[in-house]
């Protein structure tokens, strides 16, 4: 599992992980992927995406910051781990590392 | 937080996720939905906010849930208890396990396979954007039977119907052009030429009732205009190949043989498979602007078929009726003017009534039968293919039952262990449905690659294009399955389980179970259930087999074989005398003859009459030929003479058959001593003037299937200029071959590689196309043998299912009975007494059968047979071959078991206790 690369989803739920740094749970996570690419996502698939993040050892997660507005239920927060920052910077390395390789842009792309 | 608060979430939702969910996920879970359910109930209202409250959970419920049906404290321990005893029962009597896995495989692969065909012909025409508010017009056959329903319509009716009802929004009509010889040269060398049998003319708004995509250029512009012409994708790739057909000229040839061009408009995408509407290409009815502007002829050309939308949410009977007064409105003029007849004389006190049939519908309907655009299912077929698979699934099952219950005395100790455990006996009946629902899944599993393996060969017996992967990814497809595997799990399961489960604990510990034959008066009975529908089919087939035999050999009243069909001859012109003296100068045609039809399809006909006052009107079929093709064709005059070409006077005189003379009121042929018809005249009962004397009537033949009576026939002589189609109509020159010469298929190759070369020679644009009389009649009971190939196979499959069912029985009952035969056979009985004991208990069930079966099926087989006009007689001996058969075949199926029974040492079976 560990040398499988990320999908795409995967990704950018990491990486709005980082952004929330402590307070990303399924809600907040789920907006902030929504917000910056712009396409709407079921709370359903974030959830799955999190969770499998975590089996993988990509996340970790602990339960906290319950609200009124939740009925009065915890949270789980996640947090990315060291292998899973890795990975991250992994991903992005392809990729720029890909980009030099294109012979020449065309102008207009 | 208060409680009223929470309680605004779907409880049903929550209740949902509570049930199905791991408890680790709860709190975290249901807190998110309803932070969400808050907010979005600000933003948006209550409904978007419990809407997505649903949706969400359920996506939850997919993502997260494991199979937890049986959610109780140790859950997982008591699931893995159950898998664990149904894997070790598995383990432990191999032979019953294969069977039992083999029997549900094959009925569960029957089923599938019906189930996907069933589904085939169920969903035809569903892909249109609107179909569900499609409708075709119908109308009463006015041209004869006027209790029969006809799928087409005058010109008229459409206008009449877009006139007076505002329901519909759109009201639309199709007209087929008939065979069209077209061609496109794309410089004076390259020429494509094809003759196209899809060419239909159609209104303006075609394509606003029927949605298609375009490929290329405008489809709905283009119906505009006269002479344009749009094109399927796969036909603008027969005469462009990959280029761009929009732009390009075709030419589609003319009666007189000249060239009318047609400019390609359009390209649309390939008409889907499943739609009972198929065509090549497709002109504006302003095309035949001349034609549609003709008086008089609107309310009974009945070449076209009109369609309707209606507006959404129209009631369609209200609508029925209130099209009712349509007809005796706008009709009478033309009635009037081309028979001079009043409407009521007209339609004979028939109400001329008019149908709205549903689009879906129209492909699986028996009723108008034919629909001249497209393939026609038969709704027949479809409900014999349910009834079987619903059998052989219930066969499948039983097998099921019996071999579970049989082999009771197993599991007679391990139920009695469990209930003096505490087990309680819900629970019991819980890991026996359990068991079941796993051999189901198993064998389901191995159907369903069974059935990928076998679509193929299915496929080109019944001609389709039946995909089951593509299905597989529906979720709709997965449910179902998922269903019928529950379902018939606790179908098949539920009998066992609640058997099983009745034990009492102290007789089992004790040993007094008489193992597993308490029950089996069920079991037999379940038994000689299945052999009796085993049975019934094995009979059926017989007769299906010996009737297609029967009608194979019927004489159809004169020589059918060695005669050559050759098509399009009109194309040629009027005048074909000269093809004729080319072709007769060849010494493998012994006879050639022209005709405006082929036997076994004439369903050209018209009204008639005869001359003698007060006479009835009679529909007689008609066909126009030359004096040489009835010499051709061996008829037997029973009087008079066949046309003389030579005397010119013959060309307005008619021959008709037995049953036309019959029908017309000019008696039998014992009668025609006294009264001869010879010299009597008929007329064309539209008022016309013209008389036609008859001069001839031959013996009946078939002129159609063997499936169908002899229609009344009129012969007319093909130079008759005063019928109303004279000079017009597909023609045929017909050849029969001298068998002496054209002694093989190099010989009959050679022959029509000369033949071609002829009629090249005259017009090369006329296409060569033949066929053989013989196949043409035997092309009439295609349907009638693929249903007995297919009857065929399922009928071994609900054999071999029920033998399977009795080698098992036959295997447990050997079991049981070894140390009764070892006692016997210590007594002094030999190997040939214990075999014969043995099999009777046996043999007696499927005599039973027997006795049961063969009513039912001479019943069947009655009721089948009463749709052809030939019939073979059913005969006992059918009956005994097939009961013989299937008793030696179970016979076999159990001898193994009562040998190996039979010739066990008594030593070995008797010396433990």
């Amino acid at each position: 599992m560990k040398n499988k690369g990320l999908g795409e989803f995967e990704e950018l739920i990491l990486l709005a992980v980082c952004i929330l740094e402590g307070e990303a749970y399924g809600i907040s996570v789920k907006k902030e992927v929504e917000k910056h690419s712009g396409r709407s996502i079921l709370l359903g698939a974030v959830h799955i995406t999190l969770y499998r993040l975590q089996d993988k050892g990509l996340l970790s997660s602990e339960m906290g910051g319950n609200s009124e507005k939740r009925g009065d239920r915890k949270k789980r927060l996640f947090k990315i781990t060291d292998i899973g920052m890795r990975q991250l910077h992994a991903a992005q390395e392809v990729r720029v590392k890909m980009w030099h390789l294109i012979p020449k842009l065309k102008p207009g792309f | 937080m208060s409680k009223s608060d929470k309680n605004k979430t779907p409880s049903l939702a929550n209740w949902l996720i509570s049930r199905f969910l791991d408890d680790v996920y709860l709190e975290e879970f249901l807190g998110d939905l309803q932070e969400m359910y808050e907010e979005r109930k600000d933003e948006k209202n209550l409904f978007y906010a419990k809407l997505f409250y649903w949706i969400d959970a359920i996506h939850l419920l997919f993502g997260f849930s494991s199979f937890r049906i049986f959610k109780t404290q140790n859950n997982n321990l008591m699931l893995r208890n159950m898998f664990k005893i149904a894997w070790r029962n598995a383990l432990r009597q191999k032979q019953y396990t294969t069977l039992n896995l083999l029997g549900l495989t094959l009925g569960i692969t029957t089923c599938f396979i019906i189930g996907l065909y069933v589904h085939n012909e169920s969903t035809y025409d569903t892909f249109y954007d609107d179909a569900n508010r499609i409708y075709r017009v119908n109308q009463p056959n006015i041209w004869g039977d006027w209790t029969s329903i006809a799928s087409s319509t005058g010109p008229n009716v459409a206008i009449a119907l877009k006139t007076d009802i505002p329901e519909f929004e759109e009201v639309t009509r199709i007209l087929s052009y008939g065979d069209q010889t077209v061609k496109y040269e794309e410089d004076s060398i390259q020429l494509k030429s094809f003759n196209e049998l899809a060419f239909f003319l159609v209104d303006e708004n075609f394509f606003d009732v029927f949605s298609y995509n375009e490929v290329e250029g405008n489809a709905k512009s283009t119906l505009k205009d006269a002479n344009t012409v749009i094109m399927t994708q796969e036909t603008a790739l027969r005469y462009f190949g990959h280029q761009d057909a929009v732009g390009h000229t075709i030419n589609v040839k003319q009666y007189d043989g000249s060239w009318q061009n047609y400019k390609v408009g359009a390209v649309i995408a390939n008409i889907p498979e499943k739609s009972h509407l198929q065509f090549d290409m497709l002109t504006s009815l302003n095309s035949i602007d001349a034609q549609m502007k003709r008086d008089g002829w609107k309310w009974i050309w009945t070449g076209f078929s009109t369609y309707v939308k209606v507006h959404e949410g129209t009631d369609i009977a209200t609508l029925t009726e209130k099209i009712q007064a349509v007809p005796p409105k706008w009709a009478p003029p033309t009635t009037e003017q081309i028979f001079n007849q009043t409407f009521e004389e007209f339609t004979a006190g028939y109400p001329w009534k008019l149908y709205l049939q549903p689009l879906k519908d129209i492909y699986l309907s028996s009723e108008p039968d034919v629909h001249r655009f497209g393939p026609t299912g038969n709704p027949q077929f479809v409900k014999l293919f349910i009834a079987i698979g619903i059998l052989v699934l219930l066969l499948s099952s039983i097998n099921f039952m019996n071999l579970s219950t049989a082999r009771s005395a197993n599991r007679a100790k391990e139920v009695g262990i469990r209930k003096v455990m505490g087990s309680r006996r819900n629970m019991l009946i819980k890991q026996f449905v359990f068991e079941s629902t796993l051999y189901v899944f198993a064998s389901t599993l191995a159907a369903l690659i069974l059935v990928e393996l076998t679509l193929p060969i299915f496929n080109s017996i019944s001609g389709k294009h039946i995909e089951l992967f593509a299905l597989l990814q529906q979720p709709l497809t997965i449910g179902s399955i998922v269903l019928f595997i529950i379902s018939l799990g606790v179908i098949a399961g539920s009998y066992p389980a609640f058997y099983l489960s009745s034990f009492n604990p102290i007789e089992t510990l004790k040993g007094k179970v008489s193992a597993g034959f308490k029950g089996s008066k069920i079991r037999n009975g379940l038994v000689v259930f299945q052999f009796t529908i085993s049975i019934i089919l094995i009979i059926c087939t017989f007769f299906v087999q010996k009737q297609l035999a029967y009608t194979s050999t019927l004489d159809v009243g004169f020589a059918k074989d060695n005669v050559l069909q050759l098509h399009h001859i009109e194309q040629l012109g009027f005048d074909t005398e000269a093809l004729k003296n080319q072709l007769s100068a060849f010494p493998e045609i012994k006879k050639i003859g022209k005709s405006f039809g082929l036997p076994p399809n004439i369903w050209s006909g018209d009204r008639y009459k005869s001359t003698e006052p007060e006479s009835e009107v009679v529909q007689f079929r008609n066909v126009r030929t030359e004096a040489d093709y009835l010499d051709l064709l061996g008829l037997e005059f029973i009087a008079g003479r066949n046309f003389n070409e030579e005397n010119s006077s013959d060309k307005l005189k008619v021959i008709l058959n037995e049953e036309a003379v019959k029908q017309i009121g000019w008696g039998k042929k014992d009668t025609y001593d006294t009264d001869s018809p010879i010299g009597k005249k008929i007329a064309i009962a539209s008022g016309s003037e013209d008389e036609f004397e008859v001069i001839g009537v031959v013996k009946d033949f078939n002129i159609h299937s063997l499936k169908q009576k002899i229609d009344p026939l009129i012969i007319i002589n093909h130079q008759n200029d005063k019928v109303w189609d004279y000079g017009a109509g597909n023609s045929f020159y017909s050849l029969r071959l001298n068998p002496d010469v054209v002694k093989d298929k190099g010989d009959l190759e050679a022959l029509l590689d000369k033949i071609e070369k002829v009629i090249k020679n005259m017009d090369s644009s006329v296409p060569f196309e033949y066929s053989f009389m013989d196949q043409d009649f035997e092309e009439t009971f295609r349907f009638e043998q693929k249903m007995a190939t297919i009857l065929n196979i399922f009928t071994i499959m609900a054999f071999t299912i029920a033998c399977i069912g009795l080698f098992g029985l036959a295997a447990f009952s050997a079991e049981q009975r070894l140390k009764e035969l070892g006692i016997r056979k210590v007594l002094g009985a030999n190997v040939s007494q214990l075999v014969l004991l043995f099999s009777s208990e046996f043999t007696r069930l499927i005599l039973v059968s027997i006795l049961l079966a063969s009513p039912i099926a001479w019943f069947l087989v009655n009721e089948w047979l009463k749709d052809f006009a030939y019939r073979t007689p059913i005969e006992i001996w059918v009956f005994l071959i097939a009961a013989c058969s299937a008793l030696i075949i179970s016979i076999l199926t159990i001898t193994y078991q009562s040998l190996t029974a039979a010739y066990k040492n008594p030593v070995n079976t008797l010396k433990s206790e």
